[in-house]
């Protein structure tokens, strides 16, 4: 049973439209991931599930409840924001009370309630700082913990760890998929880091130029992108014409399709039974963590990455013989 | 080292240009006699005194304070929300209320007070009326400058959708989020209005005169009569901005540290 629906969502600022057609379903508990580049409109589809902006034209229920004309604060939609949106005249106590007291709860169950999440957030000895006196992690914190006490029916989260370094980030980002799944909470969130993607999501959406170019799991997504924007932004995938990889290959390739993708890391230089070559010359061989990535130079430029361990070194200015499976070699539509 | 020495002795000629008079006003405020020599021979608090004791300096003094008060609140009911939901909603017409406050800035008073005698007079509209106006349009820069800091510093949109979708109407979170937020700054400026405005003097006595006799007007005519009578008077008015400067400059960084994230 889907509990969030979105139905041909629209969005037009003045004559440029900026979402096209959107159509989601999302399932109660599931953690989804908006995935694109910078302005292709992630941040749009969320003001508009909150009611913050009106869409052009299309339908959006939570919970079969059509949303048309709700107000945000009727909605039970929480968020958190890029910028974190506390409220600085508020301590972290009272950002998080804030909620409660709209709702004109009693101040002895609202005092328990708020000890009870500062501790899911590991904040319960900041209770009486400034959000000024916080750091950018504890702050995302506060932020998520705020959104979360009123216990809205979804949450939506814009960029939450953007700000962040990248240690922190990885740290929280298992701490937000262990609540989440810990209060069984629906959450929608968007970034433009794949990875970031990749390790938390149920389902990732992603998505170009206003429009979901695919959607499914982060696995079906990795191995199976549709497109060659999929396949570049998600995978860093090698994109090919069809006569480019034809002539590097030397083979008729099957099907319709115009284009072709190659995982980075399913070309090697021992060659299997299956494999079908690829011809370039070495250009340049780099290392990042325990992978090493190289760029050769055939009809085409393309890189692999093999795991360092004991591989052979590769000699940059020589000519390779590379191999890939005929399965791994991806038709794109 | 000659350089240095040289702005010293500049900034010493500067602090007696400025403050050597302003000493002076003071001390002869308390004066007993002073004739013949550098310090007054005695001291007395008579003077002080006998303003206290003038009713028509009680009541100017109230009068200033009624004007300026008055003209101050009317400007935060009636340009502080403007202000809001132009910044807020519609930032693309911020401009003209920079261009208004450039505007208010550069019109001198005298040729403000020969325009509305002119206008207004024919229209049988309470002089006094129209020197409230005119003083509420004239600190608009005050107050926009006071609104706009504090809400620079903040992301003031994203504040209040935050509350809104934490169940607040528009309207509370406005109340419990923003203002709160903007409360220095805006009673910052709101006091250095009110400071400017009991100071102004063009503008009232040319177009009301002694019909409606403020501080400074009082303090015109005692500058004729009574030297030290008018002493005191400058002495009380400095003691006053010397407490709003006080409070004001307190609630500046306030208000910087409220938000500096
Ligand atoms: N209020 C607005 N008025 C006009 N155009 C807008 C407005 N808000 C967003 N846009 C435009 O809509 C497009 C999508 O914006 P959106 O903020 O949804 O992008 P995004 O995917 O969230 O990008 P980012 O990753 O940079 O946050 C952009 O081209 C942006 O310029
Ligand atoms: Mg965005």
């Amino acid at each position: 049973m889907t509990y969030i629906t979105i139905e041909g969502l629209h969005k037009k600022f003045g004559t440029s439209t900026v979402l096209h057609e959107i159509d989601m379903q999302i399932n109660k508990g599931e953690f989804i991931t908006l995935l694109g580049p910078s302005g292709c409109g992630k941040s749009t589809i969320l003001r508009i599930v909150a009611g913050l902006t009106d869409a052009s034209s299309g339908k959006i229920h939570i919970d079969g409840q059509d949303m048309t004309g709700i107000q945000p604060k009727e909605r039970q939609v929480g968020m958190v924001f890029q910028s974190y949106a506390l409220f600085p005249n508020m301590t972290v106590k009272e950002n998080v009370a804030f909620g409660l007291r709209m709702q004109k709860m009693n101040p002895t169950e609202i005092e328990k309630r708020v000890e009870e999440m500062l501790a899911i957030v590991h904040l319960t000895e900041k209770a009486d700082a400034y959000p000024k006196e916080l750091s950018g992690g504890q702050q995302q914190r506060v932020a998520l913990a705020r959104a979360l006490i009123v216990r809205p029916k979804v949450l939506l989260l814009d960029e939450p760890l953007s700000a962040l370094d990248a240690q922190i980030r990885k740290k929280l980002q298992a701490d937000l998929r262990m609540i989440q799944q810990q209060l069984d909470m629906t959450m929608i969130l968007v970034t433009h880091d794949q990875e970031e993607a990749m390790a938390i999501s149920d389902r990732i959406f992603v998505m170009h130029n206003g429009r979901i170019a695919q959607s499914g799991t982060p696995t079906a997504i990795y191995t199976k992108p549709k497109s060659e924007f999929v396949a570049q932004f998600i995978g860093h995938y090698n994109v090919f014409t069809r006569p480019t990889l034809e002539k590097m290959m030397g083979t008729r390739l099957p099907g319709e399709a115009t284009k072709f993708a190659i995982r980075p890391e399913a070309i090697h230089l021992e060659q299997r039974a299956g494999d079908v070559p690829l011809q370039g010359t070495a250009k340049q061989s780099l290392m990042s963590g325990n992978v090493i990535r190289t760029t050769f130079e055939g009809t085409s430029t393309f890189l692999m990455e093999q795991l360092h361990q004991g591989e052979q070194a590769i000699r940059i200015g020589q000519s390779y013989t590379c191999y890939v499976a005929q399965e791994d070699v991806i038709a794109l539509s | 080292m000659k350089k240095r020495s040289f702005a010293d002795l500049f900034f010493l000629l500067f602090v007696v240009y400025i403050v050597l008079p302003v000493v002076a006003t003071m001390l002869y405020a308390f004066a007993g006699k002073w004739n013949k020599t550098i310090l007054p021979e005695g001291w007395t608090l008579k003077w002080l005194a006998t303003l206290f004791q003038d009713t028509a300096f009680i009541q100017a003094f109230g009068r200033s304070v009624l004007l300026s008060g008055g003209a101050v609140i009317i400007a935060l009911l009636a340009i502080v929300p403007a202000i809001f939901v132009i910044v807020l909603y519609f930032p693309k017409y911020e401009k003209w209320i920079q261009a208004a406050v450039v505007m208010v800035y550069s019109f001198p008073g005298v040729i403000l007070a020969v325009g509305l005698i002119r206008v207004y007079s024919q229209f049988g509209v309470p002089m006094i009326v129209v020197v409230l106006g005119a003083y509420v349009i004239g600190i608009l820069p005050y107050i926009y400058q006071g609104t706009r800091n504090s809400l620079r510093n903040v992301d003031a949109r994203q504040l209040l959708d935050a509350a809104q979708l934490l169940g607040a109407s528009k309207m509370q979170a406005f109340r419990k989020v923003l203002l709160p937020t903007v409360y220095p700054g805006l009673f910052a400026g709101a006091l250095l209005s009110f400071s400017v405005l009991f100071g102004e003097f063009v503008l009232i006595n040319l177009v009301v005169g002694s019909r409606f006799e403020t501080v400074q007007i009082y303090l015109m005519k005692k500058l004729s009569t009574s030297g030290h009578i008018a002493s005191a008077v400058v002495f009380i008015y400095i003691v006053l901005m010397g407490i709003l400067t006080f409070i004001i400059a307190k609630l500046t960084k306030q208000a910087k540290g409220a938000t500096n994230v």
